[in-house]
């Protein structure tokens, strides 16, 4: 007897089997893929089972996703900025909370800031941000003077939701917010910064969330960024 | 929504429709999410995970066709492998980590049973012809991603054998399919 041993389908019906349920040694599965590229009924095989295994989720009862995550998706894919006033929902990295637009501003500052502008080096001494709500609704002036060790917000207009504060804080990179404290009902706030916080301030964020008097019980932001702003040198 | 409507969403979503897609996450984000929930069991990685599923369904639109699936199973299976794949990761970075907590009971309830169509009666009639330790290795293959490792451990047999009951098992499983 000669020639290649008869075609055992079995046997691919076994591999496109444990393909499907994701046994395959990373080798094996790369194997079976170059396979089912070139073998339409291979490609049958694994289908066949993709279509019985799906049966498995049947009986998983179906649950509606949060009503932010199609924005957040969105802005993944159309680079559209999420919903405003959007509660934080854990920290998800700077793009999601300020949008497109300002995601490509900040990286153009983060480059002009570590190069072009400061041929010195070192950190400016006086930085300097707007923090404000999209709508104009909510507006603070905020100047860092790192000599000094102290930041001074001043606002201009706009006021917490009543019976909730306004709280500050400094989001550098992709560092999760680091609340500056709460904000005095009105006129303007003095805040000391370290020498820690102060070398993060330039091309940070500030960004102002509403939250239960006397500030986030959790240490991080709780209730909707009303407003935002970028530091940049003066 | 039917096969047919799933078809026309995905195909325009493959042409860059956004409305397309809109709809299409309005019809099955939460079989989709609920499958996500299932196999993680926590809802901050769910809804990452959905997240990516989603943007990965705007991406590949175009290759729908390429494995033949229906438009269901395609859409399933990008969420099941996705939650899968982070379920490892996180298995991964937390070794000993005992998930058998997180496998709620295989076997579905009146109601669920009431519900079910022909097909899922189908399957869960062949995984009941199986021996019961061998249809739960099916299971948690497809819903927990277990490796032959992790099977081979729970049921407490050497790794080789674990393979051979599950191929056996998988032949016994397809041939009652196909009957």
């Amino acid at each position: 007897m000669t020639g290649q041993p008869p075609y055992d389908e079995d046997a691919d019906r076994v591999l496109a089997g444990e393909y499907a349920l994701g046994l395959l040694s990373p080798e094996d599965a790369a194997l079976f893929e170059a396979r089912m590229q070139r073998l339409p009924h291979v490609r049958a095989l694994y289908a066949a089972w993709a279509e019985d295994l799906a049966r498995l989720t049947d009986d998983i009862p179906e649950a509606a996703p949060p009503a932010e995550l199609k924005p957040r998706i969105d802005a993944d894919l159309f680079g559209a900025a999420p919903t405003p006033r959007r509660p934080f929902a854990g920290w998800r990295g700077f793009g999601w909370l300020v949008g497109g637009a300002v995601a490509a501003a900040l990286a153009l500052l983060l480059a002009v800031n570590t190069g072009l502008l400061d041929p010195q080096g070192g950190a400016p001494e006086q930085a300097a941000a707007t923090i404000a709500a999209e709508d104009g609704s909510l507006v603070l002036l905020a100047r860092y003077d790192a000599a000094a060790g102290r930041l001074l917000v001043e606002r201009q207009t706009g006021t917490a939701p009543a019976g909730r504060v306004l709280e500050l804080w400094l989001i550098a990179g992709d560092n999760a917010p680091v609340s500056l404290g709460v904000l005095p009902p009105e006129g303007a706030a003095q805040v000391p910064i370290g020498a820690d916080l102060g070398a993060q301030m330039p091309g940070g964020l500030l960004a102002v969330s509403e939250e239960p008097p006397g500030g986030s019980p959790t240490g991080a932001p709780t209730g909707a960024v009303l407003a935002s702003g970028v530091i940049s040198p003066v | 929504m039917t096969h047919d409507d799933l078809e026309q969403l995905i195909a325009r979503t493959a042409m860059g429709e956004r409305s397309a897609f809109g709809d299409l996450y309005a019809g099955t984000s939460a079989k989709l999410f609920g499958i996500c929930l299932r196999v993680l069991d926590d809802r901050a990685e769910a809804e990452e995970v959905a997240q990516e599923v989603y943007v990965k369904i705007w991406r590949h639109a175009d290759r729908y066709r390429v494995n033949g699936l229906s438009p269901m199973t395609w859409l399933i299976t990008i969420a099941r492998n996705t939650a899968i794949d982070r379920l490892r990761r996180r298995r991964e970075a937390q070794p000993g980590l005992d998930v058998a907590e997180t496998l709620a009971d295989p076997a579905p309830g009146p109601e669920a049973m009431a519900v079910q169509g022909g097909e899922r009666a189908h399957l869960a009639a062949c995984l009941g012809e199986l021996n019961a330790n061998r249809a739960e290795a099916v299971r948690r293959a497809y819903l927990l991603g277990e490796t032959y490792a992790d099977l081979a451990a729970r049921f407490d047999v050497p790794l080789n054998t674990m393979r051979t009951w599950l191929r056996r098992s998988l032949l016994q499983l397809k041939e009652c399919l196909t009957r």
